[in-house]
């Protein structure tokens, strides 16, 4: 769950149960607030009312003839009933309060009542002076359902505006993951520009990422250094070897043996200076030291390097077809890279053809990705290896010689550094299926 | 012809020399950048063949001033560097030409002779190989009014054995010459085989191709008198 949204609903939450225990609780209170103003007003009645029976005895207030009163006003919102008791309670004496319903000329009303048992003229009456509840009952429905709305209302307000606000805090932290995690595609490319924030953690999380960006710069940078010393260091004992093999082989009155022995040494040595350069050249490509500013019609270098690789495929007597749906162009890129990699992958499939057998570049638009595919009829690789065909120095088949494992590294490493995806299916004895997927740019 | 040998690497030089002695050239050698900016100042040389990677002195640096002063000595730019930089800015300061070491002296030869022909012009651009004309500006070879169809790399082989003549060239040599610059998986030399085949049965067809010869076990050689 997002952050904001995550902070939206607690923030929801906790204004709910607020306002919830408010709306639960007020009403309570207001209902003990009005009582208790009820109840002092019967008592003042109550007090009145006795004074008057006291002054004027019960005469005073004609009685019915079953020797009770009974006054309501006209809404029976007060009332008062006088009415005599049969026996002597036992709290005599001694004022109570109770609501009660009273059905009143066919009406049931709620009330809230004060009575008391009191003597006059040997006989034992009860006086009852109540009130009437509706106007509080309402009220306390009033509030009820104003709380309800409210909190219905602040829980729907606060939720966008949390949102909102979250969103607006957390556009910062978005830019630092963006501009300085994702879109880093290699620590020389950084910007360490910081990030507009007036958050602290936000500021100190974007300080964190530049001084780790800054570490790993620093490790590029003597990588790259090493490199350039390996190279030199390197190439230059290989160039003196070699320079010396040429000047012996054109020695006069050298014996064949030592002849070609020498050239058995030079053939060596080639494959040496070969593997470090290939190993440089991945190097400078994972370290990015190529530019990627050309653009290379894949169809047009499909018949290109077919072209370069004519002898071998004539060798091997190869029906090549090259079809594309259409042609595409794919830029930013680097064209001598390319080159490299469709060559690789064809004098592979050139190699590992059977004589007479077809080989076909296929290129065609696969979604949002153009997909270049060369098939070969050739010896294929059995499925156990081929999780391990991209790892340096792997080979699979008997050392002869002249073959040291680079070759299709060298294509991983040109194809993730242009962002190409390589995909490749290969059944023993009918042939290998290698794909790369160029990203299309959309503009 | 003169040669200045700009290398700080004193067994790489002293190899260079050798090579370069023995196909007729006057060799004067410079282990240190300021000695190599004094010998370019006070003498004249065709050849200049710099180290970019010297210890006391940026060698870019030194071409620069060679050709601010006006020198007029073609620069060969050796470097172990590899880096295409290099080569870009290389070419930019004038240098007529760039070598990745390690390199092949004949390679380094070819670029030589490949320089002399542009600077001066030479009109007569051919080479006579036994009964065949090989015309180094359009790249063909005809025999009497027939021009021979061969691939390029068939050209290449031909045009750098004629360049050697009467010197056994290894498969490597010839390998490395035509794929320079391709980095692949294995560049058997056995393709070399084919091209040569190739190409003596086309020369066949029109008269006697028997001067590219086998050397069992080494290489080829393209005998002329």
């Amino acid at each position: 769950m997002k952050l904001q949204v995550k902070l939206a609903l607690y923030n929801a939450i906790s204004k709910a149960i607020i306002i919830g225990a408010f709306g639960a609780i007020i009403p309570v209170i207001i209902q003990g607030i009005v009582y208790n103003h009820i109840d002092k007003r019967l008592s003042a009645r109550l007090e009145k009312m006795m004074r008057m029976v006291q002054k004027g005895g019960l005469n005073e207030i004609s009685l019915d003839q079953d020797c009770s009163f009974d006054s309501y006003n006209v809404f029976k919102e007060e009332y008062v009933s006088i009415s005599p008791l049969p026996g002597l309670p036992k709290d005599f004496g001694k004022r109570t309060v109770e609501n009660t319903e009273r059905l009143i000329e066919n009406e049931v009303l709620k009330h809230r009542v004060l009575s008391q048992a009191f003597l006059y003229d040997n006989q034992l009456y009860e006086i009852e002076i109540g009130e009437g509840l509706s106007t509080v009952d309402q009220l306390n429905e009033t509030i009820k359902r104003f709380t309800i709305q409210i909190l219905l209302a602040v829980i729907l307000i606060s939720i966008f505006l949390d949102l909102g606000f979250a969103r607006v805090l957390l556009l910062p932290f978005n830019k630092i993951i963006n501009k300085k995690l994702k879109d880093v595609q290699h620590p020389s490319s950084f910007d360490a520009t910081p990030v507009k924030t007036s958050t602290y953690e936000f500021a100190h999380l974007d300080r964190s990422i530049n001084e780790m960006m800054q570490k790993i710069r620093e490790t590029f940078q003597v990588e790259r250094e090493f490199i350039t010393n390996v190279s030199h260091e390197l190439l230059t004992p290989i160039s003196i070897l070699q320079n010396r093999i040429e000047n012996i082989l054109n020695e006069p009155g050298l014996s064949n043996e030592v002849m070609s022995r020498m050239v058995e040494t030079q053939k060596t040595l080639s494959r040496l200076t070969r593997i470090v350069k290939a190993l440089l050249y991945i190097s400078k490509i994972e370290n990015d030291q190529y530019s990627k500013s050309d653009e290379v019609s894949l169809d047009e270098l499909s018949y290109e390097v077919t072209e370069e690789l004519a002898e071998r495929i004539e060798e091997k007597n190869l029906h090549v077809n090259i079809d594309f749906e259409q042609p595409f162009t794919f830029y930013p890129c680097n064209r001598s890279l390319v080159h490299t990699m469709l060559f690789n992958v064809v004098s592979n499939a050139i190699k590992y053809s059977k004589n007479d057998g077809s080989l076909t570049i296929k290129g065609n638009r696969e979604g949002d990705m153009f997909s270049v595919s060369i098939i070969d009829s050739g010896i294929g690789i059995p499925s156990e290896n081929i999780p391990y065909i991209f790892d340096r120095f792997k080979r699979f088949r008997p050392d002869d010689g002249m073959s040291y494992g680079l070759g299709l590294p060298i294509v991983k490493s040109i194809a993730s550094f242009h962002k190409i995806e390589l995909r490749v299916e290969s059944e023993p004895d009918k042939g290998t299926h290698f794909t790369m997927l160029f990203p299309v740019q959309l503009s | 012809m003169n040669v200045l040998i700009v290398e700080d690497e004193r067994q790489l030089s002293h190899e260079i020399e050798i090579f370069l002695t023995k196909q007729g050239y006057h060799c004067d050698v410079a282990f240190t950048g300021k000695s190599a900016s004094e010998k370019v100042f006070v003498n004249s040389y065709d050849f200049v063949l710099m180290d970019i990677g010297l210890p006391d002195y940026n060698g870019f640096q030194l071409l620069k001033e060679a050709k601010e002063a006006g020198r007029d000595a073609a620069f060969i730019v050796l470097t172990a560097r590899g880096s295409i930089d290099d080569k870009i800015t290389g070419l930019d300061l004038g240098a007529d030409d760039y070598l990745a070491k390690p390199f092949s002296l004949l390679e380094l030869q070819a670029r030589m002779q490949a320089i002399l022909r542009r600077k001066h012009g030479l009109k007569n651009n051919t080479i006579q190989i036994h009964d065949f004309i090989m015309d180094i500006q359009n790249r063909t070879v005809s025999f009497e009014k027939n021009v021979i169809n061969l691939t390029k790399k068939e050209f290449d082989i031909l045009h750098y054995m004629a360049l050697h003549k009467n010197r056994v060239i290894t498969r490597i040599q010839l390998t490395e010459h035509i794929w320079g610059d391709v980095l692949e998986e294995d560049y058997e030399s056995n393709y070399i085989d084919v091209h040569i085949k190739n190409l003596r049965k086309k020369l066949a067809a029109f008269a006697n191709s028997d001067f590219i010869e086998t050397v069992r076990g080494i290489g080829y050689r393209l005998n002329m008198p």
